[in-house]
């Protein structure tokens, strides 16, 4: 297959689990050296899109390539150059957490040029790496399962919920070790349904529901779209804010004023510029409003048009 | 294949086999020892027409000749379970035992193929069936010797009966292999191998005991293992060859099947 641009991209991917549909028409592409967030509550097709990418599925049609190589033909060059931590990841019980690395690390065939650095900034130590996997909680676990998919330094790292078990400080330990791999040119897929690290770490995002494609945009111009809530007091009578662009759901509650904002704020806080004006709090923009907008109608999901 | 794969299962295997092993040695060491303590006794009784004779025998074994005795060692219930922990236990396990404990995607994250991961489990549980019945085979040698029977058996023809018994036993590790690539879960696939085993041992002994069922023991595997015929120079070559077969059969399937398999998230 031709080398594309593209580290990841998929045509029309579609996949049934007999006659239900799991995964419909997805087409996107994921840029080299970008952390994609791959946005999707459980059951949305998130883990069936990463199965299906890793070979482990087999598309019912459309077609996926991984770093220029066809997903269905050439899955074992994919995985040579890829690092994977599956969503819930299990591991061998018997095994110690170090033994486990350099199990996997020569089953990988690459040498873990990474494993000490990336233990040591996830607390792994000697003394853990030698207790058996058997002893070691749900986060101790997973952080051993981002250990072993970035410790060979792979071009490409698809991580299924990354977070899931890791208390707030080694969540920032991963998140540090994600902008060093953004730095170094490396490209992260990431899946999660926790909205605030995708808007901390990701580049672009792409939200899916039922299978399908609802948005996939960068996390900046996601955000510029959203909807702010703004919170206005007012010295004496509240004007009438009627006609100012972009500010809606306008609630009038004697000298407090409280509504919703679309678009860019210089042109609202020059409509409002008055001495009379006591107070201004514009909140910030948040991802889970974006997500939330795709996700609480009951109406079927109209997929993004491309 | 993957030789980092074969050594990890082998050593994931290491305390069973020695156990195991140990057994298979002892367990073959004591017919000899039964030949000579109860083959003249037997003789007798089957001559007086006190038991019939079918009833002296079990399967193709008996205790009447050396050869006849290690037949018996082979297809007693006990060597079925010493073998059988590992041609059907361990090999309907190796690959959806993987699958149920949710390691299976750990270990095809990295560049092994599906057919490179069957292979490499199919060597590594074929070559620990044929250490386990080469000791029970050794343990019949060396306990021939113990009780000075040695000559009574043609060691040049030895390696004909390790080929025969690791045909038989290969042919139930190859079908629980192919099992295991079928299943999600470790219990369906040993349940099918173990359902393929006991028929194939029922139509045996049935055959066997009841004359009028003969017939049954043409569909059984176990008949097709013959070491009294091998060590009387009376090899037919045709119960190796069906053997050989019933081996090969279920790996084709599998490295067909296992490929094409969507192996779905761990419930």
């Amino acid at each position: 297959m031709e080398e594309t641009a593209a580290t990841i991209s998929t045509q029309r991917l579609t996949k049934h689990y007999g006659r239900v549909p799991a995964l419909t028409d997805l087409t996107l592409e994921v840029r080299p050296g970008e952390i994609f967030g791959f946005l999707g509550p459980n059951g949305a097709g998130k883990s069936t899109t990463i199965r299906t990418l890793l070979g482990f599925l087999h598309a019912t049609s459309g077609s996926a390539s991984v770093l220029g190589r066809d997903v269905a033909t050439q899955s074992v060059e994919i995985r040579r150059r890829i690092g994977y931590l599956p969503g819930g990841i299990d591991l061998y019980e018997t095994l110690s957490g170090g033994d486990l690395l350099e199990y996997l690390a020569d089953l990988g065939g690459r040498e873990p040029i990474r494993q000490a650095e990336l233990c040591e900034r996830m607390q792994l130590d000697a003394s853990v790496l030698k207790r058996k996997v058997r002893d070691y909680s749900h986060g101790m676990r997973q952080k051993i399962g981002v250990v072993q998919a970035l410790q060979h330094d792979p071009e490409l790292a698809i991580l299924d919920e990354p977070t899931e078990g890791l208390d707030p400080l080694m969540q920032q330990a991963f998140y540090a070790i994600l902008d060093d791999l953004r730095r170094e040119g490396r490209t992260i897929f990431f899946s999660s349904h926790v909205l605030s690290e995708v808007e901390r770490v990701c580049d672009r995002v792409a939200i899916i529901r039922a299978g399908r494609l609802m948005a996939l945009q960068n996390v900046d111009e996601l955000l510029a779209r959203r909807k702010r809530r703004v919170h206005l007091r007012w010295r004496g009578t509240a004007p009438d804010l009627a006609g100012i662009p972009g500010l809606a759901d306008v609630l009038v509650d004697g000298d407090r004023i409280t509504g919703t904002l679309q678009g860019e704020v210089a042109p609202f806080v020059r409509a409002i510029a008055s001495p009379n004006l006591e107070d201004l709090t514009i909140e910030p923009a948040r991802l889970e409003e974006a997500f939330l907008e795709y996700y609480t109608d009951e109406l079927p999901p109209e997929p993004m048009r491309r | 294949m993957n030789g980092r794969l074969l050594l990890q299962t082998w050593r994931w295997q290491r305390a069973r086999l020695l156990i195991v092993g140990v057994a298979a040695v002892i367990w073959g060491g004591l017919f000899p020892l039964f030949y000579v303590q109860f083959s003249d006794a037997l003789r007798q009784l089957a001559k007086s027409g006190a038991i019939p004779e079918q009833l002296l025998n079990f399967g193709s074994g008996s205790l009447f000749t050396l050869p006849g005795a290690i037949t018996l060692g082979f297809q007693h219930p006990l060597a079925l379970a010493l073998i059988g922990i590992f041609a059907v236990g361990a090999a309907s396990s190796v690959v959806a035992g993987e699958r149920q404990r949710g390691t299976l995607e750990v270990l095809l994250a990295r560049p092994i193929s599906r057919r490179g991961l069957y292979v490499t489990l199919a060597v590594a549980m074929l070559a620990v069936v044929l250490l386990i019945v080469g000791l029970m085979l050794l343990g019949m040698v060396i306990g021939s010797a113990m009780q000075n029977v040695l000559d009574e058996l043609d060691l040049a023809l030895m390696p004909l009966v390790l080929l025969n018994g690791f045909l038989l036993w290969g042919a139930f590790a190859t079908f629980a292999l192919a099992a295991s690539v079928s299943f999600d879960r470790a219990g369906p696939a040993m349940g099918l191998s173990l359902a393929y085993l006991l028929i194939n041992y029922f139509l045996e002994i049935l055959g066997s005991l009841w004359t009028d069922a003969a017939w049954t023991q043409q569909y059984s595997l176990f008949h097709h293992f013959q070491p009294g015929e091998i060590l009387a120079g009376s090899l037919n070559p045709l119960d190796l060859l069906i053997l050989g077969v019933a081996v090969v059969l279920p790996i084709v399937y599998a490295l067909i099947l296992f490929p094409r398999r969507d192996l779905a998230a761990p419930s």
